[in-house]
C-alpha cells in the first residue's frame, strides 16, 4: 500500500462514491480533473484502486479522450472552435495567428510560463457567433465566449493573455476594430 | 392500489394549476431564453441587466426562463408574457436594451417596439405572429419542438401540464402491451435518427427478446458532428420529452436501467437532464415504482470526454463500461453484448423524443408528415455562410432550396458553393444540386452523399471546397481510434495529400493515391473508417475542376495558401503600420512607407488584411513556370 498522503486522501474523497463495474470511470476522472485541474499519476492510481482496475487501464482510458490532461493546466486556456462555420470564416487563420502569438506549434499547447494554453474545441451549436473561441480558467471554472473574431482581434487577445492581462482585459482587446 | 392513470391525474392537478398561473401570470413576466447558444451570445448578462433595472425601478414584473425559439441569429432573446396570456418575443436584447424591455413589460407598450420579433401566443395590435416569420415558412407544425417558448424547460410540471407523460402512464398501467408499443413505432415508420436509419421498434424487439433480467437502455447523446445541435435542442429545450421516450423504451425492451451518454461539450444539457431525472424520480415517474406499478427504471447521465468515435454505439458502450471508447466489429450486436457486457439497445436522442408523440397520437397522425419513404418530422440545424443561423423542425422531404431561402440566403450577396450535410463522415454536395435536394435520405444518394444526423452547413464561394475537405480529413484522422491501420494510417496519408495540394505542391499521382486510400479504408472495422473518405471522394466527384485548378496553383476563391500571397498594395497608406504591428510573425520588412511582406515568413493568417484592407491585399500568386514532380 502506498503511503496515505494528504493529497491521496483528498483524491480518495473525490472518488469515494464510485464503484467497480458500474460505469463510473468517466465520472471519477471528471471529478478529479474538475477539482485538481488534471489527472496526476497518483490520481490514476487512486481511481484504479477505487474501481478495481489497473492504473494502466485508467491511463489507457484517460489518454483516449481529448478532455483529460496529465499535467497542470495553464492559467487561461483558449479553446479554439474547430467546427465548420468557424472554419469558413477564417478559423484556420485565427488558430495559426493565436499559436504564432503564443509561440506554440500545435494544439494542445501551453506557454512556458503557464499563463496561456490553446486547446481543441468542438462546435457546440452557437455557430451564429462564428468564428469563435472560448476563454477558460480551470481554477475558477469560468468560461467566456468570444465570438465574431477575426485574426487581428485574436492576435490582440492572445498578446494580452500572454502578457498577463485578465480575461476581461483580453476580451476588451477583441472589441477594438 | 391506485392505477397508473390515477397517479398521473393526481400529478396533473398541481401541474395544471402551476402552469395556468405561468401562462396567465398575475403580473407580466420576462423570460430570458437560456440555452447554450443564447448564453454564448450573452444571455446571462442580459438577464442580470434586466433584473437590475427591474429592482432599481421596483417594477411589477417577474422573471422566468425559456429555451430559445430557433432564431439563434437574434440571440440573446427574451419573451414577455402578459396577464392576458399573450407572449411576445424580442431579440437581440443586449444589456443596454434592458430598460426598454422592462418598460414595455410594465405598461409602456411601444418602448421596445424595434426589438419585437413576433407573438408566440395571443395577439398584440401591430405585432405579427412569429409563425409568419420567413424563417418558419417550412415548419407547418411543431411536434418535437412543441414546448419551446411555451414552457420552462426546467419544470416537470410544465411538461406534465402540456399532456406530457400521459401516454407513458397509460402504457405502464398495462393498457398497452410491449408488442403493441413496438409495432406502433414501426407502423409510424420511426427509424433511427443517429444516422443508420434502422426501424426503432424492431431494434427494441431484439433487446426485449434478449436473455436475462439485466437489460440496459442507452441513449446516444454524443452528437459529435460539428454543425449539428439537434439533440442539444431536445435536451436543453424539453428534457422530459427524452426521458419519457426512454421510459416507454424501458417498457418496450424490458429494461430496468439505462444511461444517457452525453457529450462533455453540452454542460447545460447535462445539468438539465440530471435535474429532470431527479424531478421525475421524486414524482414517482422514474425510479423504483413507476406510477405506482412496482416497475423500476433507473437512469443515469454519463458525461463523455471529447471522443468522436464514442458516438458509434460500440465505442459508446465500451466507454460506458470503463474501457477505452474504441469501436469494435459487430456482431456481437448491442442486444447480445452491450453496456457492462449486458444486453443493451442504443438509440439517438431524437429517436427517443419521437416516441412519446407517437404513443400519444398514433402512427397515422405521425405519418401525416413527411414522405412515403420517410415519415415524420426532423429537427435540423443550419449554419455556415447564411444570414440566419438556427434550427427548425421540418417534415422529411422539405425542399433544401426553400430552406436556404428561409435562412435568408447566403451572406454578403455571395453565391452558394457547397452544401455540407452529415458532419465529418457526411458529404460535400455542389451548389448545382440544390434545386433537386430535399431533406430526406434518398435525395442525397445520387450524389454519393448522406443526409446524416441533422446538421447542414452552407458554404459560400468565399472558400475553396478543399478548406472543408481538409478540416474533415484532419478531424477523422485525429478521431480515429487507431484499431485499424487502414483507418488510422490511411487518414493520415489523406490529410497529408490534401494539405500538399492546398499548399500548391500537389503531385500527379495524388489523385490515384487518394482513390486507393478510399478503397483501402473500406477494409476497416467500423463506419468511422468506412465513411471517412467520403468528403474527399465527393471533392473528386463533384468539384474536380477546382481540385485540378489547385493542382495548377490556381484558386478563384483566394483561400488556398499555394495559390495566393499577401502583398502591400499601398505602401503609403497609414494603416500599413497597423498591419505591421498586428502581424504575429513579423513578416513585414523594410521601413515605414516602403514595407513589403516576406512570403516565406507569412503564415496567411489574414490579421494584416483585417486591419488594413485594401492597403494590404490577398491576391493570386503570379503564375510562375512550375515543375510538376512525377511521383
Ligand atoms: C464514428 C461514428 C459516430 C457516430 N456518432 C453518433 C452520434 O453522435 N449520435 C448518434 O446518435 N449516433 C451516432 N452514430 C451512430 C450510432 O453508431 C448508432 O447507429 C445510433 O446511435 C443508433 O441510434 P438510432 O438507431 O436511434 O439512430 C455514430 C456512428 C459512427 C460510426
Ligand atoms: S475504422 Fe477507425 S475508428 Fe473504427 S475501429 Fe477502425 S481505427 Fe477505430
Ligand atoms: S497574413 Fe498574417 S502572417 Fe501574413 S503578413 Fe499578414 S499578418 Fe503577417
Ligand atoms: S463551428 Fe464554431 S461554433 Fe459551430
Amino acid at each position: 500500500m502506498p503511503l496515505e498522503t494528504e493529497a491521496r486522501a483528498q483524491i480518495r474523497a473525490l472518488v469515494a462514491e464510485f464503484r467497480p463495474e458500474h460505469g463510473d470511470l468517466l465520472a471519477a476522472m471528471h471529478s478529479v480533473q474538475h477539482h485538481l485541474g488534471y489527472l496526476s499519476s497518483e490520481a490514476m492510481e487512486v481511481i484504479a484502486e477505487q474501481l478495481g482496475l489497473f492504473p494502466a487501464e485508467v491511463y489507457g482510458a484517460a489518454s483516449f479522450y481529448e478532455e483529460f490532461r496529465f499535467t497542470p493546466p495553464a492559467q487561461t486556456n483558449i479553446r479554439w472552435c474547430s467546427g465548420p462555420a468557424c472554419r469558413l470564416k477564417n478559423g484556420g487563420g485565427i488558430r495559426d495567428a493565436i499559436l504564432a502569438t503564443l509561440g506554440l506549434h500545435d494544439i494542445p499547447g501551453d506557454t512556458e510560463d503557464g499563463r496561456a494554453g490553446v486547446i481543441l474545441g468542438q462546435c457546440n451549436g452557437a455557430c451564429e457567433l462564428a468564428p469563435m473561441v472560448w476563454l477558460e480558467q480551470p481554477s475558477t471554472h469560468r468560461i467566456e465566449f468570444v465570438g465574431n473574431l477575426n485574426a487581428a482581434r485574436a492576435v490582440r487577445m492572445a498578446r494580452a493573455l500572454r502578457d498577463g492581462a485578465t480575461i476581461e482585459a483580453s476580451i476588451e482587446e477583441t472589441k477594438r476594430a | 392500489m391506485p392505477d397508473a392513470i390515477e397517479r398521473y391525474e393526481a400529478l396533473r392537478t398541481t401541474a395544471d394549476a402551476e402552469y395556468a398561473a405561468w401562462r396567465n401570470p398575475l403580473r407580466p413576466r420576462i423570460d430570458v431564453a437560456i440555452d447554450q447558444s443564447s448564453i454564448s451570445n450573452g444571455a446571462l448578462k442580459t438577464r442580470a441587466a434586466l433584473e437590475r433595472v427591474a429592482a432599481e425601478r421596483n417594477a411589477a414584473v417577474d422573471f422566468g426562463r425559456v429555451h430559445g425559439y430557433g432564431m439563434q441569429w437574434v440571440h440573446p432573446s427574451v419573451q414577455v408574457t402578459f396577464p392576458d396570456g399573450a407572449t411576445v418575443l424580442y431579440g437581440p436584447v443586449r444589456e443596454a436594451d434592458a430598460a426598454a424591455i422592462v418598460d414595455e413589460a410594465t405598461g409602456r407598450w411601444g418602448a421596445a417596439a424595434t426589438l419585437r420579433l413576433g407573438t408566440i401566443t395571443g395577439k398584440r395590435e401591430g405585432v405579427p405572429s412569429i409563425r409568419q416569420h420567413p424563417f418558419f415558412a417550412l415548419e407547418p407544425e411543431r411536434r418535437l419542438l412543441r414546448n419551446l417558448g411555451l414552457t420552462d424547460p426546467e419544470s416537470l410540471n410544465h411538461y406534465l401540464a402540456r399532456d406530457g407523460y400521459r401516454a407513458s402512464a397509460r402504457i405502464f398501467g398495462r393498457h398497452v402491451s410491449e408488442e403493441v408499443v413496438r409495432n406502433t413505432l414501426n407502423d409510424a415508420g420511426l427509424t433511427g435518427r443517429g444516422g443508420a436509419n434502422f426501424p426503432a421498434g424492431t431494434k427494441w424487439g431484439f433487446l426485449f427478446g434478449a436473455p436475462g433480467e439485466e437489460h440496459y437502455l442507452v441513449c446516444n447523446a454524443d452528437e459529435g458532428d460539428p454543425g449539428a445541435w439537434v439533440n442539444r435542442v431536445v435536451m436543453e429545450g424539453d428534457p422530459h420529452l427524452l426521458l419519457e421516450g426512454m421510459l416507454i423504451g424501458a417498457y418496450g425492451t424490458k429494461s430496468k436501467a439505462g444511461f444517457i451518454y452525453l457529450r462533455d461539450e453540452y454542460p447545460l444539457a447535462i445539468a438539465r437532464m440530471e435535474a429532470a431525472i431527479r424531478d421525475a424520480e421524486a414524482a414517482g415517474i422514474l425510479g423504483d415504482d413507476i406510477f405506482g406499478t412496482g416497475m423500476p427504471f433507473h437512469l443515469r447521465v454519463i458525461r463523455g470526454a471529447g471522443a468522436y468515435v464514442c458516438g458509434d454505439e460500440t465505442g459508446l458502450l465500451a466507454s460506458i463500461s470503463d474501457e477505452r471508447g474504441m469501436p469494435r466489429v459487430k456482431p456481437p450486436f448491442p442486444a447480445a453484448r452491450g453496456a457492462l457486457n449486458k444486453p443493451s439497445n442504443v438509440n439517438n436522442v431524437e429517436t427517443f423524443a419521437n416516441v412519446p408523440l407517437i404513443a400519444a397520437h398514433g402512427s397515422e397522425w405521425y405519418r401525416e408528415m413527411g414522405t412515403k419513404a420517410q415519415s415524420g418530422t426532423k429537427i435540423f440545424s443550419f449554419s455556415g455562410d447564411i444570414v440566419r443561423t438556427g434550427f427548425m423542425e421540418v417534415p422529411f422531404g422539405a425542399s433544401l432550396a426553400k430552406i436556404l431561402e428561409a435562412c435568408g440566403g447566403i451572406e454578403g450577396g455571395r453565391a452558394l458553393h457547397a452544401i455540407q450535410p452529415g458532419g465529418p463522415l457526411g458529404s460535400l454536395v455542389p451548389a448545382s444540386a440544390l434545386p433537386k435536394l430535399t431533406l430526406e435520405p434518398a435525395s442525397f444518394t445520387p450524389y454519393d452523399a448522406m443526409l446524416g444526423g441533422g446538421g447542414i452547413v452552407f458554404a459560400s464561394d468565399r472558400n475553396s471546397v478543399l478548406v472543408l475537405a481538409e478540416m474533415f480529413a484532419q478531424f477523422v484522422e485525429e478521431e480515429s481510434c487507431g484499431r485499424c491501420t487502414t483507418c488510422h494510417g490511411g487518414n493520415q496519408r489523406k490529410t497529408e495529400i490534401i494539405r500538399r495540394v492546398m499548399d500548391g505542391n500537389g503531385r500527379r499521382d495524388d489523385e490515384p493515391n487518394l482513390m486507393m486510400i478510399d478503397r483501402t479504408i473500406q477494409f476497416s472495422n467500423c463506419a468511422h473508417g468506412q465513411l471517412s473518405p467520403k468528403s474527399m471522394r465527393n471533392v473528386l466527384q463533384h468539384f474536380h475542376a477546382e481540385y485540378e485548378a489547385a493542382m495548377r496553383g490556381e484558386d478563384a476563391t483566394l483561400s488556398l495558401k499555394g495559390a495566393t500571397r499577401f502583398r502591400v498594395a499601398q505602401p503609403r497608406d497609414a494603416r500599413v503600420e497597423e498591419a505591421v504591428a498586428i502581424c504575429p510573425v513579423g513578416a513585414f520588412h523594410g521601413s515605414p512607407g516602403a514595407r513589403s511582406i516576406d512570403e516565406a515568413e507569412c503564415i496567411h493568417c489574414q490579421a494584416c488584411t483585417d486591419v488594413a484592407p485594401g492597403a494590404v491585399v490577398r491576391e493570386a500568386k503570379p503564375a510562375a513556370p512550375r515543375m510538376v514532380p512525377i511521383g
